[in-house]
């Protein structure tokens, strides 16, 4: 590779807890790589697997979903709604033979800023290795 | 009509002024590609959000004509709703708008302003590209009613009652019994420092009965209720006869309090009816009519008092326990100063300001306190070990069993009903344990007093009176709510009938339309956060203002 591969990640983050953690990354002045573009939905349980599908299809070298901790959800339930449906696409994804380990699913707080920088930081690195998202090189499926 | 895009950055001072480059910015904007029949036009300014900035903001808006707007700057937390005032203010629909965040997400993450300034640039291209998605939505008002019910005549829901009772509004109160004053009107003395506690509770009940404004019910029950925050259809029953009560109400207290655990249904603690054995609450009805006495008659001239009853079966200290012990303990006392009174107890809980001055007083009234770590009962033989210490037996008069106190029989009934959760001890669930503490998972049910978990007089009375507070704040007479926009909706044409959404709406917002064969969202019920749409196995539902097309095209231009 003649330079280095800067990967993108699209980050879906509900807006009660992972979002905020993200903007208290900001405010905390966390460093983390550019890597990471963050959007916001209301809830990660809005997050149905095509979305992230899209995400992954578009490009985005690895998918990031942010959700509020077990038991803290901001809707109740949602999130455990989320679990079960990301462990879903996670199957589906071997089953398939792609790599699943390109879509994480992380609880982080409104008040963790520093998970989320050391999340962002450490998925960074974790999808470098990987490398490019197969599915921008050619079609695969 | 060729679409007209607002891009506005603000520099929020240094923040991002000296963070990303916004010269480069603006150049970059119009040359976007992809945007050729769209008019991008990019500005930036000082501070958005003072007083200038929004006025400068509103009148761009007007001047130029935008049919769309986006503003790169902090995050929506701070200032969305500002910049929503200033499209409202200038004739623009705010869900037509949208905020960017490059401070926390770009400016301030990132060192190298370069880099900052490339992630803002995406983050930007890809708002332009969700604007263009956006629709218009339209926030509706909602006419309320003030008026409350309560469901529960103890002392919880009394105090809730006369709070709210008031020239502008009335209480319905309906009690399940043929009485007002709940369990705490049995009790002789309602807090250990005031004697005349029947009284207290005596003079509230009148309070309530002449209270013009509340209508009281007995002897009646919740039979149905729909609706939402300011507008609750419920009818009540009475439990003796058919009588049935339509009313309109804006909000529901729950104040249906606890029920005392039989003791003997604990390991360690059966014991037969003829025993020398009693419950804190059969104690309290003794003190209250003839004195404490024995089967027999006679006065006991020892007694033991057994705190922590049922504590570890249920997981929870019931809190109050320790303190109407030593209560308890008193009423021995005064009866005959020479009673030998030995409390036995696992964790001694006073967590109000005055408690530890009663227990130390209880001390000097010669009451022996033992901490134990295991104890059972044999008739009226303790067998128990203290802290640190061997197995010893004790025989006793008379025991009085503290039982932890659980949730009343209809709490599951009643929660089902009002489709709100219970607790994993099944007491209600407020909303939030520490900050939302007698808000429910549905806005406009509140829940206070012991049915919320165990709690005493003073406790019931004080979430009661928080609980009025927040209604009275909430549900202003002649005043409007203003539902959730950003809602689901239903396609007709796709919905399949599965009722996948309605098993998963937390909030009772989805309902079966039998004749249709449909689900339906009760938009003024639905908070938005779109779970029914996660969970839609047929491409039925719609998130307002979070779509797919809207979401798939922010998360593809991002990602260019």
């Amino acid at each position: 590779m003649d330079k280095e591969f800067t990967p993108r990640i699209a980050a879906i983050l509900c807006q009660w807890c992972s979002y905020t953690g993200a903007d208290l990354a900001g405010t905390s002045r966390l460093q983390y790589p550019t890597s990471i573009i963050a959007m916001k939905v209301m809830c990660s349980s809005r997050v149905d697997p095509v979305l992230l599908l899209k995400a992954y299809l578009s490009g985005s070298d690895g998918v990031l979903l942010g959700g509020c901790h077990p038991g803290d959800c901001h809707y109740e339930v949602g999130n455990y709604h989320t679990r079960r449906r990301f462990a879903i696409l996670k199957a589906v994804f071997d089953t398939l033979g792609l790599e699943s380990a390109r879509l994480k699913l992380s609880w982080i707080s409104a008040s963790e800023g520093p998970k989320f920088a050391q999340v962002a930081n450490d998925y960074t690195e974790e999808i470098k290795k990987m490398g490019e998202n197969p599915s921008k090189k050619k079609m695969f499926l | 009509m060729k679409a007209k895009i607002g891009i506005y950055v603000c520099e929020c001072g240094p923040n991002i002024g000296e963070t990303i480059d916004i010269p480069r910015v603006l150049e970059t904007i119009p040359a976007l590609e992809g945007y050729e029949d769209v008019e991008l036009v990019p500005k930036s300014f000082g501070l958005l959000c003072s007083p200038a900035g929004k006025e400068y903001l509103a009148k761009e808006i007007t001047d130029n004509g935008f049919t769309h707007l986006v503003v790169a700057a902090c995050s929506p937390r701070d200032h969305n709703s500002t910049f929503i005032g200033v499209c409202k203010e200038a004739g623009l629909n705010p869900y037509l708008y949208k905020i960017i965040n490059i401070r926390e997400h770009c400016g301030w993450i990132i060192h190298d302003k370069e880099a900052a300034t490339d992630k803002a640039i995406q983050y930007i291209r890809s708002g332009i590209s969700r604007v263009l998605y956006q629709s218009e939505l339209f926030e509706r008002q909602l006419e309320i009613t003030p008026d409350v019910l309560v469901i529960g005549g103890g002392i919880a829901g009394m105090e809730a009652a006369l709070s709210l009772a008031s020239h502008d509004r009335k209480v319905y109160l309906a009690e399940k019994t043929g009485e007002l004053g709940g369990k705490a009107a049995r009790f002789a003395s309602l807090l250990p420092r005031q004697g005349r506690g029947a009284d207290v509770i005596r003079e509230k009940i009148k309070a309530v009965e002449e209270n013009e404004h509340i209508r009281v019910h007995l002897n009646t029950e919740l039979e149905s209720s729909i609706g939402f925050l300011g507008n609750f259809e419920v009818v009540l029953a009475g439990n003796g006869d058919d009588e049935k009560t339509d009313l309109k109400v804006g909000a529901i207290i729950i104040a249906t309090g606890y029920r005392m655990s039989d003791p003997g249904s604990f390991t360690g603690y059966e014991y037969a009816d003829t025993d020398e054995v009693y419950s804190s609450l059969e104690i309290e009805r003794m003190n209250g009519g003839e004195g404490i006495a024995l089967r027999s008659g006679a006065k006991p001239a020892s007694v033991a008092l057994i705190h922590c009853v049922g504590r570890q079966e249920k997981g929870y200290c019931s809190r109050i326990c320790c303190n109407y012990m030593m209560k308890i303990a008193g009423y021995f006392k005064k009866q005959s100063g020479a009673t030998k009174v030995t409390e036995f107890f696992f964790d001694m809980c006073l967590p109000h300001k005055a408690d530890q001055e009663f227990f130390d007083h209880s001390v000097g009234l010669g009451i022996d306190f033992k901490r134990v770590k295991e104890i059972g009962l044999s008739g009226t033989s303790v067998e128990f070990a203290e802290t640190g210490g061997g197995k010893q037996k004790m025989d006793f008069d008379m025991v009085v069993l503290a039982s932890a106190m659980e949730p009343s029989e209809d709490t599951e009934a009643l929660a089902g009903l009002l489709e709100i959760d219970l607790d994993e001890r099944g007491f209600f669930k407020e909303a939030h344990q520490t900050t939302d503490p007698v808000a429910t998972s549905i806005d406009g049910i509140f829940v206070v007093g012991a049915s919320q978990g165990p709690r005493g007089v003073s406790d019931s009375m004080l979430l009661a009176q928080a609980t009025a507070g927040r209604i009275r704040c909430q549900l202003k007479p002649g005043g409007k709510i203003v539902p959730e926009v950003k809602v689901s909706e239903i396609m007709e044409a796709y919905c399949t009938g599965c009722r996948t959404c309605l098993e998963v709406c937390g909030y009772g917002a989805i309902y079966f339309d039998d004749q249709k064969g449909i689900s339906i969202v009760n938009e003024a019920v639905c908070r938005g956060c779109g779970n029914c749409f996660g969970s839609c196995p047929s491409g039925a539902l719609r998130t307002k203002h979070f779509t797919n097309k809207q979401l798939y095209r922010e998360v593809t231009e991002a990602l260019k």
